[in-house]
């Protein structure tokens, strides 16, 4: 076949990058044209290079945040800056707005996008006497200074950053401290910090502010990856967390596929491979921590000087203790045991710790995860010369117990470095060693790294890393995160792939607006409230899901001439039953509360990766194992059988009647009307007042259910209903 | 050749899918995936993208032998294994690192009686009886390898095609590349042989990153064969039925107005379906309808195998109804894993699944569904020649074997093989990427042409690696 080897030649020819598509020495030449197409269509030859092109360096999420001017459009309609970029695109389309959403649905609306519960009667009620102007901005504020407001944007978070309560695999062990981390984001976004705050605290919490326990949490961003307990291969599993920790900062923050590059350059985006372990240099010295002393800087220099003197003092007494004990207490490790690890790791946990090279303490310290040692069983495990001599030794060291320093208060579940000396980070095959970087398309050259305080035992680069990250011209940080929130409001992103800016993502339909809203985020000291509230208050946001003119010419909605029509997520559809049925626990905080039998709040709801709760997972909830920017938006018979079958919806339905029945007692058609606005937000209209009485009628008149039971299968039904599950 | 082979799925219109209907379970999910459609403006589902080339298999059910069964007691033979026994492995042998450190333990002979079958003469030990009076149908596989050590990694892996979590396994991958032949039972069905769980769970048949509509649906033998497939209790028929009608008044009245939104029209649309499943799931689980002598074949009426000859049993009412693809977990919960007390474990697990395996082989074949039906034989890994606590053997995930057969493949065959104690794959080596590549390339689908965008990127089945053995098909 002439042709199809002219066309692995030509794969060849462009070199490594283009290798990768000929990789299948069984595909069909068919397929291989067509990949090398769409190399071409998408790269115009771009990184085959080592140097970057031209349009590498234009590609839009790489350009800086441009400062851009409001355009003059949509007078009259136009109620902020948003509107008035929606409004030109709409006047190039020739597409009129829709009109303005009628305050039932609006207020049914807002109050998911912002706290993920549906309005009570007594709000819509408030909302709907209010005619005075700023009633809906009002209504707003009260949302965005609710308690839940931080609960349902934790959500989304948690998402993106794979937080779950337990380690994944086999075991899948719970993660008794994990909570904190979930209680930390919604306190977060509860109090409004500032999005660059909060993303330095999570990268580097320990080194800027090591005597702020909730900056000490935040690190816990870096401690979500699966573990498994039991791994014998350490290195592997090590390597592992550390390509995990890198891809989800890319992920997350940056909105970039860098794992792409992991093994070779990115095929699309103008990363290198060895960019992929420039970032990752910067977590090369990352230490899982599960006591993690809670002081300022000046505490921790006073503990580590005390520290120092008593180290430098006991050395040669704790280097003979070590060669006594450790043999008697390896030889019978708890756990797993000590037996079954290779020779190479055995020897880093037989070195005494002051003795272990950065990279050998990460290892040392996840192997010990694996087994225990018992110190007290010393005593009747040695005896005759070594007894004495230990206990000798023992008394001795003792003595010196007076200089040790009293020791600060612990955080667990967190990161530190494993020392002031990184290890080195290597190319996979080609063995360079790499230092810290950026992307070097962005900033090519080695990162500025500033050593902490001596006492934080850091090398400081996780600080480096956050500042470039949250440096305000940053191109990517700002646009990423604006784009989080504008795809929360309007069902989709400016630009649609969320976390993928790079050319496989689809480019932002309003390029300006994007830039507009990023600039105006930093400018607004990246205050996210003030962001959702921008968008909220927009009349883009603000109209109705109904436009023919829009769903004829713009079926998919790209020019948001309308309001989006959409279901509702997993922990709305459950918070929103146990709402509407009057069960909700609104308890705020604390330890996750196991799947069944809680009416607490589904942020709440520990979550355990391999035994998915039913309701979550049937409404797409994600497997919390990877980053998920988007969830999937499934309709299908699984979800129905729950919601028709299952006893868990059954039993929301009956708390719904018995509640009515107690409050509209003998009134069926209060019944019915207050079910009805409860579910739906909507008073029925007289036809289904009708349909309602003559069903309730009709159970009842079967000498079936009696009256409170026709009512809880009423109440049943509505919550099968398109009107409860979707949002407009 | 065609040279309008889609590389990836190609564009429609969310009004032309919905009319197409008809493609099933997972269809119900189209419009609401539509809603995203991706960077190369391509819908999210390639379900009728006709194959890459022409299928041998139709479907495809996978005995899952979990915990991992010793290859060089089944169907490896290693006559060096016996002569060195109780001695440390020589020296000219790789050391690997096992789960249980077991590198330098003894070497543990293989007590097996082994013999040559059927007219190709593959070698069977005598713990197979069954499978062995069947051989001519089998391509023995003797070189797999993978790369998880346990049996999380292992399991997850044998799914999925990498160790770690999070990514769509291999049911998922066929379902949304070809969907279901039956639009009243799910596409991708799971079983289990006892109540207990696999190792990883649920997650064994996640879809990971791709809509949950593509993940297996579990199935339990016996009056509820679905989760939430019979009314609840108190709810009477003549209730049900009032309730969807109302439910059906409710929601044509909301969708006025909205017409444009085609998931409302898919939701109203999954009550159908799901009012069908009820109505169809039962019958099609009901093993009543068998003779029987085909209940025999599959072994009921013994204790110790029926339970999963039941589920082979099911895994064939259910691919003749137009299932894809069915996985049985023999051994749930790891029971294959025999660190200690070889004999009595194995002995105990081949028991239980060598008269259901060959029961299935045979009624498939009588019944001319196995020319079109794969039957994948397996475990996460095979198991080491080095003993552990003196009669067990530690995980082998260098080198063990693995059968397929029907679906296109040439029985009587043996591929590949390990070296000489069966402890790492040394010719024509297949990888767990190679053997789903296989699979998939039996179903007529290119491992690689297999694309569904995440996050903006185009992740395939075999992570853009792997290779089909082809030559599975002639030998």
């Amino acid at each position: 076949m002439p042709l199809k080897a002219a066309a692995q030649a030509l794969g060849q020819a462009l070199g490594q990058a283009g290798g990768w598509f000929f990789t299948d020495k069984g595909g069909s030449l068919a397929a291989m044209i067509q990949r090398l197409a769409i190399l071409w269509m998408l790269l115009g030859g771009s990184v085959f290079a080592a140097e970057f092109t031209q349009a590498d360096r234009e590609w839009w999420a790489f350009r800086p945040v441009r400062q851009v001017v409001v355009p003059a459009a949509g007078a009259g309609w136009a109620l902020n800056g948003i509107d008035r970029f929606i409004a030109r695109k709409l006047a190039a389309h020739g597409l009129p707005p829709a009109a303005a959403a009628d305050r039932r649905t609006l207020i049914r609306r807002v109050c998911f996008d912002l706290t993920g519960l549906p309005p009570t009667r007594a709000q819509i009620a408030a909302f709907l006497r209010d005619d005075s102007p700023g009633a809906y901005g009002r209504l707003v504020d009260r949302l965005l200074e609710s308690p839940h407001y931080g609960e349902r944007q934790a959500t989304f978070w948690l998402d993106l950053v794979r937080y779950a309560d337990s380690d994944g695999y086999k075991s899948d062990h719970y993660r008794p401290e994990a909570w904190r981390y979930r209680d930390y984001v919604i306190r977060s976004f509860n109090t409004d910090k500032p999005y660059d705050r909060f993303v330095r605290e999570q990268l580097a919490g320990d080194e800027i502010d090591p005597g702020n326990r909730d900056a000490l949490i935040a690190t816990m961003f870096l401690r979500h990856w699966i573990y498994e307990y039991n791994q014998r291969d350490v290195e592997t599993q090590w390597r592992e967390i550390l390509a995990d920790v890198t891809n989800v900062t890319g992920d997350v923050l940056l909105g970039l596929g860098l794992q792409c590059a992991r093994c070779h350059d990115h095929k699309f985006d103008p990363i290198p491979q060895r960019d992929y372990y420039r970032m990752q240099a910067f977590f090369a010295p990352l230490l899982p921590r599960d006591s993690m002393p809670v002081g300022t800087v000046a505490q921790r220099t006073r503990v580590f000087e005390r520290h120092q003197a008593w180290a430098m003092a006991t050395a040669e007494l704790r280097r003979q203790l070590h060669a006594i004990e450790q043999p008697a207490l390896l030889g019978r490790a708890t756990g797993e045991g000590f037996d079954k690890f290779i020779d190479r790791i055995k020897t880093m946990i037989r070195k005494r710790p002051e003795k272990r090279t950065a990279y050998e303490r990460q290892i040392a310290e996840l192997s010990e995860r694996q087994f225990g040692v018992e110190p007290a069983k010393l005593p009747e495990r040695l005896t005759g010369a070594t007894k004495a001599e230990w206990e000798r030794l023992r008394a001795e060291l003792k003595a010196f117990g007076a200089q040790m320093p009293e020791p600060l208060p612990q955080v667990k579940f967190v990161v530190s470095d494993a020392g002031p000396v990184a290890p080195a980070t290597r190319l996979p095959k080609a063995g360079d060693a790499v230092e810290p970087g950026f992307l070097s398309l962005l900033n090519p050259g080695p990162a500025r790294i500033t050593p902490p305080p001596a006492a934080l035992r850091s090398t400081g680069r996780r600080t480096a890393l956050a500042g470039w990250i949250t440096d305000p011209v940053n191109p990517l940080t700002s646009r990423v995160m604006v784009n989080r929130l504008w795809q929360q409001h309007f069902g989709r992103g400016l630009a649609a792939n969320a976390s993928d800016f790079g050319k496989l993502g689809e480019p932002p339909t309003h390029p300006e607006l994007l830039d507009w809203l990023a600039a105006r985020f930093v400018a607004d000291g990246w205050s996210l409230k003030k962001m959702h509230r921008l968008m909220v208050t927009s009349a883009a946001y603000r109209q109705a899901s109904a436009n023919g003119p829009s769903e004829q010419a713009d079926p998919a909605n790209t020019w948001l001439a309308r309001a989006p029509i959409r279901r509702l997520a997993a922990e709305q559809v459950r918070d929103g039953l146990l709402a509407v049925s009057g069960e909700l626990d609104l308890e705020s905080g604390g330890e996750g509360v196991a799947s069944a039998g809680s009416n607490r709040r589904s942020v709440y709801r520990r979550v355990m990766r391999n035994s998915p709760d039913e309701v979550m997972q049937t409404f797409d909830s994600p497997d919390h194992i990877s980053h998920m920017p988007q969830r999937n938006v499934t309709t299908t018979a699984t979800q129905s059988l729950l919601l028709l079958n299952s006893e868990w919806t059954r039993q929301r339905a009956t708390a719904l009647a018995k509640r009515l029945a107690k409050r509209h007692s003998g009134d069926a058609a209060a019944q019915v009307a207050a079910a009805h606005e409860l579910a739906f937000g909507q008073a029925p209209l007289s036809a289904q007042l009708n349909d309602a009485l003559a069903f309730l009628d009709a159970c009842g008149a079967a000498g079936e259910p009696p009256a409170l039971a026709a009512l809880a299968e009423y109440c049943h039904v509505l919550m099968n209903a398109n009107a409860f599950l979707y949002v407009d | 050749m065609n040279m309008d082979t889609p590389a990836t799925n190609r564009v429609f219109s969310r009004r032309e899918l919905l009319l197409r209907g008809g493609a099933g379970f997972g269809a119900v999910a189209l419009s609401g995936l539509l809603a995203r459609e991706n960077a190369l403006g391509q819908a999210a589902r390639p379900s009728f993208v006709p194959p890459h080339f022409a299928p041998r298999a139709k479907r495809v059910i996978f005995l899952f032998m979990e915990g991992g069964p010793s290859h060089i007691d089944l169907f490896d033979p290693k006559p060096l294994l016996n002569q060195l026994a109780g001695q440390r492995m020589p020296k000219s042998f790789k050391r690997p690192i096992t789960a249980m450190g077991e590198t330098e333990s003894p070497l543990l002979a293989s007590p097996r009686t082994w013999r040559r079958h059927g007219q190709s003469g593959a070698w069977v030990s005598d713990w197979l009886p069954h499978t062995a009076g069947c051989v001519d149908d089998l391509a023995v596989i003797r070189s797999c390898w993978t790369n998880g050590i346990n049996h999380s990694g292992g399991v997850c892996q044998m799914n999925t095609g990498q160790p770690l979590a999070g990514r769509p396994c291999l049911g998922s991958w066929v379902n949304y590349g070809l969907g279901t032949a039956n639009e009243n039972l799910p596409a991708f069905v799971v079983m289990t042989d006892t109540k207990s769980t696999p190792t990883n769970g649920p997650r064994n048949w996640s879809a990971g990153f791709m809509p949950a509509a593509y993940q297996g649906i579990r199935l339990s033998p016996g009056a509820e064969p679905f989760r939430h497939l019979n009314l609840p209790n108190g709810v009477t028929p003549e209730t049900h039925r009032r309730k969807l009608e109302l439910l059906r008044r409710l929601n044509e009245r909301h969708r006025a107005g909205r017409g444009h939104q085609s998931e409302l029209e898919a939701r109203i649309r999954s009550y159908e379906l799901a009012y069908r499943m009820q109505a169809e799931a039962p019958e099609a689980v009901d093993l009543g309808r068998e003779s029987e002598a085909t209940r025999r074949l599959y072994g009921f009426g013994n204790k110790e195998t029926e339970p999963f000859g039941r589920c082979c049993l099911l895994a064939r009412r259910l691919v003749e109804r137009g299932v894809r693809f069915v996985q049985i977990y023999h051994g749930a919960g790891s029971k294959w894993d025999s660190h200690s007390k070889m004999e009595a474990n194995h002995s105990r697990q081949c028991r239980q699944s060598d008269l259901p395996t060959a029961g299935l082989l045979r009624d498939l074949k009588s019944r001319g569904l196995l020319d079109d039906t794969l039957v994948i034989w397996g475990g996460e890994f095979g198991r080491t020649p080095m003993s552990e606590k003196g009669d067990g053997r530690d995980h082998n995930p260098t080198g063990f074997t693995m059968w397929m057969a029907g679906g296109g493949v040439k029985g009587g065959q043996v591929i590949g093989a390990t070296d000489e104690l069966g402890l790492w794959a040394t010719e024509d080596r297949l990888h767990v990427h190679d053997l789903h590549a296989t699979v998939l390339h039996l179903l007529g689908i290119h491992n690689l042409d297999l694309v569904y965008h995440y996050k903006g990127r185009p992740e395939t089945p075999t992570i853009n690696e792997g290779e089909a053995y082809t030559k599975i098909t002639s030998g």
